[in-house]
């Protein structure tokens, strides 16, 4: 329903919204992780491995993050100090101009190679990951780049391409990709439309995020509905409210 | 605690003020706000409606609540208001012997306040989105003029003149706003999504344009390169010093560039709702520590520390969108007007007094309780019961 006039209530806080500030003892079930990196080592347990054969190594959000911790600057930050020190990649996964996705370099590594087995591009992808990763921490390649600084060849790039490791970006330019993501890519567009449908569809358009977690969901969902809800929340579809029975989620009308 | 402490102390309880209110005069929308910089006292409002008023924001009525007077109106019955709704209305940055306002009726019109008529009216082809004087200049009297079309008109006030044109955008320009530190420089920013930075005394085109992605063409996709935002940008704000430039956009994000290099400084505000197809006005606070940016976002007016990106509060009071605001800087007040017609002030909720201080404030009896707003006043409930 889109409202095109606000509602009193709001305007006079009837419904006394409690400001953000107040912890409630339901609502935090685990202790506020300081560091960046092992909340993100908690998002990459969530990833469904099982659902791709552990062909893709585990891929997580950058805004998933900022459902955990406040502090968006922050995040950003930490962030980029894990790319600069080559333990983090990140990836712009395409379906959004902001949904960004980390992977652990060496999770990554080893996916790549494990999929390159027995392959005729084998040793060119191997070459990417010893020279490019280690020096560059960019989301994508120009042609320049790739002919002049890494000094690889037309035909290897070409290869590249075939195994997934590079994804055409317009002509003469590449994005840096994990091969074989299409399927997580749809997999979590379906999911998080389902869940997100399923906070809509609830009464008032909001849901205690504990009942959520219990819900059946469809076969639409084929990731763990925690890993959609810190989606959704960090990525601001949805509005995280403390409340005294736990944390609820509100839909968001935009 | 220092001055700056204080002030940020006072931002962090500002609450709709009980006791003030701003005469309605508007019958419609209100577009812009302007408090004049001299001595903070007037403020310019203009409307959808066409109408500009002027207010008094000082109480000498000797009572604890009060009405801002409207002090005069360019009403619809006017020979010289305009046909269509005021965007910008700017007082001039020296003294209030006049004021600029500009229109959705192309045309902008310098006032003299004294009576209420137009010295000097611009006419421009499209419809005039922003218009901003420069609050420092002294060498010159420009006004950047920001319309439909993508060329940025410069006019003179001293000779009436408009040959400089700034050519450089794309698609019409929503904001333009000069620095408050170099009195040359000028910031404009486009629906074509750039924002670009110029130096009027150059002849050839902008300085720098803001690239949100740092130069790194590696995040970006072709043609967001180069871009302030993923959208039309439709707010520009210059921090007090000049130093820092805050930019809004319909991609619902707001950005702080540095204003010298044009460096994104990647503070995240999270998502700032935009939807304005016309410019936003927002303030930025100043001579806290830390400073302040009050956004409008719907219809409440949102407050984010300037330089961390966390959101503090959001201000509810407007019954419909909120589109503009203004910051007192002396007196550390919000005003904000919005669709509903109001126009709301927003204060630093007073100290309540202390159990001690009670008994003499009983004492003061009828002096006390005028303090009361007549409207909250008990009036009909009866003591027997």
């Amino acid at each position: 329903m889109n409202r095109k006039r606000a509602l009193i209530s709001d305007t006079f806080n009837l419904k006394k919204r409690r400001k953000g500030s107040e912890k409630f003892g339901a609502g935090n079930d685990k202790d506020e992780p300081k560091d960046i990196k092992s909340t993100l080592e908690y998002l990459m347990t969530l990833f469904p491995r099982k659902l791709f054969n552990d062909t893709l190594p585990q891929v997580v959000l950058k805004h998933q993050l900022y459902s955990i911790h406040n502090d968006k600057t922050l995040v950003d930050k930490e962030v980029n100090k894990l790319r600069e020190c080559g333990e983090l990649l990140m990836f712009q996964l395409g379906f959004d101009s902001e949904a960004f996705g980390l992977v652990f370099t060496s999770d990554y590594k080893t996916k790549v190679l494990a999929g390159e087995e027995g392959k005729g591009t084998r040793t060119t992808v191997e070459k990417f990951l010893e020279k490019v990763l280690p020096s560059c921490t960019d989301l994508s390649f120009s042609k320049d780049k790739m002919l002049k600084v890494f000094l690889f060849t037309d035909s290897e790039i070409t290869q590249l391409v075939k195994s997934g490791v590079l994804t055409v970006r317009e002509a003469g330019s590449w994005w840096l990709s994990i091969p074989n993501s299409g399927k997580f890519t749809k997999y979590f567009i379906q999911g998080r439309k389902a869940v997100l449908g399923m906070v809509r569809k609830s009464k008032y358009g909001e849901v205690l995020q504990a009942d959520l977690e219990e819900r059946r969901t469809t076969s639409q969902v084929k990731f763990p509905l925690r890993y959609h809800v810190h989606d959704i929340v960090g990525a601001e579809l949805v509005e995280s409210i403390p409340t005294t029975s736990g944390t609820l989620l509100r839909f968001v009308d935009s | 605690m220092s001055a700056a402490d204080t002030r940020a102390a006072r931002v962090l309880s500002l609450t709709l003020d009980p006791d003030r209110d701003v005469d309605r005069i508007h019958g419609n929308g209100i577009n812009t706000i302007d408090i004049e910089a001299v001595e903070g006292r007037y403020m310019l409002s203009g409307g959808a409606d066409g109408v500009i008023v002027i207010y008094d924001l000082e109480n000498y009525s000797g009572k604890l609540q009060y009405t801002c007077k409207a002090v005069c109106t360019v009403g619809r019955s006017s020979r010289h208001v305009h046909k269509f709704s005021v965007e910008t209305v700017q007082w001039y940055p020296f003294d209030t012997g006049m004021f600029v306002s500009s229109s959705f009726d192309k045309t902008m019109k310098v006032w003299d306040t004294e009576t209420l008529k137009p010295a000097e009216v611009f006419q421009f082809e499209g419809n005039v989105y922003s218009h901003h004087l420069s609050p420092i200049a002294r060498k010159h009297s420009l006004v950047a003029v920001g319309t439909n079309n993508p060329k940025i008109q410069l006019c003179d006030l001293k000779s009436g003149s408009r040959i400089h044109v700034l050519q450089g955008h794309r698609a019409e320009v929503l904001s333009v706003r000069w620095s408050p530190r170099y009195e040359h420089i000028l910031a404009t920013a486009s629906a074509d999504s750039k924002v670009n930075v110029w130096d009027v005394r150059r002849a050839s085109g902008s300085l720098f344009t803001l690239d949100q992605h740092n130069g790194e063409k590696s995040k970006a996709s072709a043609e967001a390169v180069n871009t302030a935002h993923n959208g039309r940008v439709n707010g520009l704000c210059f921090t007090s010093d000049g130093l820092y430039l805050l930019t809004t956009g319909t991609d619902d994000r707001m950005r702080l560039w540095n204003s010298a290099s044009g460096e994104n400084t990647l503070v995240n505000y999270g998502k700032v709702c935009n939807e304005s197809r016309k410019k936003l006005q927002f303030a930025v606070s100043r001579g806290c520590s830390p400073d302040f940016v009050f956004v409008p976002c719907g219809s409440s007016v949102a407050v984010y520390a300037l330089h961390t990106g966390e959101l503090v509060t959001m201000l509810r009071g407007h019954y419909n969108n909120v589109d503009c605001c203004e910051f007192h800087q002396d007196h550390q007040e919000l005003y904000s007007g919005g669709k509903d017609s109001n126009i709301l002030a927003w204060v630093p909720v007073l100290r309540t007094a202390d159990v001690e201080d009670e008994s003499n404030n009983d004492n003061k009896g009828a002096a006390g309780l005028s303090a009361v707003n007549p409207a909250f006043q008990d009036a009909w409930s009866s003591d027997e019961d």
